[in-house]
């Protein structure tokens, strides 16, 4: 009787508590009996979350001039303003006004297919969330448990993510202002 | 005679000598006496005789929970034979079934969404949505920082987003554990399936809106006139509780998408945001991000206090 009144006078009920009281682990591998295989490269984070480890998809293969030591080997470049066409459309917006990021804050000098952390930590063009999340911690914290970014087209199965710079543009990380895809019409017509 | 209160997973509900074993045996007779008017009049006006027998085995088929999966099967067959005949479309159309230990729960991020409804247009398309009201069931409000309610927001915005000290909040079926809309169906037309999701057997509702007015979130959508979906951009995956073609005069609304989230893949609202303010998954997986979000983040349910136990949550970063 007293464990009844417990249980009535709990604050959590409902799917609060039905969802409390699941903690066994879930098959995640095969909830589904579907195909739940992805067209895309991705590749394991060095970091596990919650469930164990994860994936994201790669970067390197979707840069247009990768690898960038194809320029920039220490050989004279015989074109003429070869900057302006290789790099003329990056706009830096990153970091704050008074003390604004520039090339070298990310780019490795000395090795230039690879990015470098403030420790000088050389870090591969697939894995940019080991730059990113020297500042943007919570977001990486976010990202890594799944409360930022999104998984790649599935719920189930293993837990591939959307990688920072798929969703920013990293010279320039905010999203831009710009019109909805769609509009509503008015509430009273469609109800 | 004595009113049994139905029980769970008796397939043997119907009663043998009820209202719908009559109707079956009057359909049999008439059906005999049309098959002989069709004969005399050439059948050129009802349609093919193949149209009209599915028809009429559609029009007398049973509820969906008390189908077997042998009358499901025969049903989605039916139904994807009438889309080839009278729109010359193919469609698969899926019965699957609540998956064991998966309950479906979802989570918005009002910090990050930016109102660009690339959500709402995902829906439409995947949903097939009625083009000619032009039927949304995600409405994305546009509300001043310091607003904690929908209900004082602008839903009707139509401009550059983001504006300047405003966020967005979106809304859609809650798929509420304790839902008031499935009480108020005088048919049993609508009810919360095992995975959590809130389902309208379209040819089971008889357009009363009663459910409409239950609903505290505006969640569901009634069709004013016959859907209108161009072929081209028909979504053919479908699923019988889900995107399948509905009717003038039938209730519908959000189904997380059941045709994709039973197959493991994520609602097209979550897939389609741009920002990744949407998130889904299952709440009985303790390391879902769902799970994740919850336990994380700062949450809140809207109208948490009218008890609807919704399955959607807001969150801050």
């Amino acid at each position: 009787m007293i464990l009844l009144a417990g249980l009535a006078y709990s604050t959590d009920s409902g799917v609060v508590q039905i969802y409390k009281n699941a903690t066994a682990p879930f098959d995640n591998e095969s909830p589904v009996d579907a195909d739940l295989s992805l067209p895309i490269k991705f590749v394991r984070v060095s970091e596990k979350y919650q469930g164990g480890d994860f994936w994201t998809e790669t970067r390197k293969d979707k840069m247009q001039r990768f690898s960038c030591s194809q320029c920039h080997n220490n050989q004279p470049v015989r074109m003429a303003q070869a900057a302006e066409i290789a790099h003329g459309e990056i706009v830096l917006v990153h970091g704050s006004e008074t003390r604004p990021l520039s090339c070298y804050t990310c780019h490795s000098k000395d090795e230039r297919d690879f990015l470098v952390t403030e420790q000088g930590v050389k870090v591969d063009m697939d894995h940019p969330y080991q730059m990113c999340g020297q500042c943007h911690f919570r977001q990486k914290k976010d990202w890594v448990g799944g409360a930022h970014g999104k998984r790649i087209s599935y719920w189930a199965g293993q837990r591939v993510v959307t990688n920072c710079t798929a969703c920013h543009d990293p010279h320039s990380p905010r999203f831009e202002k710009r019109w909805p895809k769609t509009y509503s019409p008015p509430l009273s017509k469609t109800r | 005679m004595t009113t049994k209160k139905p029980q769970k997973n008796d397939p043997q509900q119907a009663k043998p000598h009820g209202r719908r074993e009559f109707l079956k045996g009057a359909a049999r007779a008439a059906a005999v006496g049309g098959a002989a008017m069709l004969a005399g009049c050439g059948g050129g006006m009802l349609g093919s005789s193949e149209e009209l027998s599915l028809r009429w085995k559609e029009y007398f088929k049973k509820n969906y929970r008390l189908m077997t999966q042998a009358e499901k099967n025969a049903t989605i067959r039916r139904l994807e034979r009438l889309a080839k005949i009278k729109d010359g479309v193919n469609i698969q159309m899926s019965s699957a079934a609540p998956i064991d230990g998966v309950l479906f729960g979802y989570a918005f991020n009002v910090t990050r969404c930016e109102g660009y409804m690339e959500c709402v247009a995902a829906c439409v398309k995947e949903n097939n949505l009625d083009r000619k009201s032009n039927t949304q069931y995600i409405r994305i409000f546009e509300m001043e920082h310091g607003q904690m309610s929908p209900e004082v927001g602008n839903a009707k915005y139509f401009h550059q987003v983001p504006v300047e000290d405003h966020f967005y909040m979106g809304v859609q079926c809650f798929h509420c554990e304790n839902a008031p809309c499935t009480k108020a169906c005088p048919t049993r037309a609508t009810w919360k399936e095992p995975d959590g999701i809130v389902v309208v057997d379209y040819d089971w509702c008889i357009g009363c809106r009663y459910c409409m007015a239950a609903c505290p979130y505006y969640g569901r959508r009634f069709n004013w006139n016959e859907p209108q979906v161009p072929l081209k951009d028909m979504t053919k995956k479908q699923h019988y509780l889900g995107n399948r073609m509905r009717r003038k005069g039938q209730m519908e609304k959000c189904t997380f998408c059941v045709q994709r989230s039973r197959a493991g893949r994520l609602p097209a609202c979550v897939e389609a945001c741009p920002t990744g303010a949407r998130v889904f998954g299952n709440l009985l997986d303790p390391d879902s991000e769902i799970r994740f979000v919850l336990k994380n983040k700062k949450v809140f349910r809207w109208k948490e206090d009218l008890g609807t136990d919704p399955k959607f949550w807001y969150f801050i970063d």
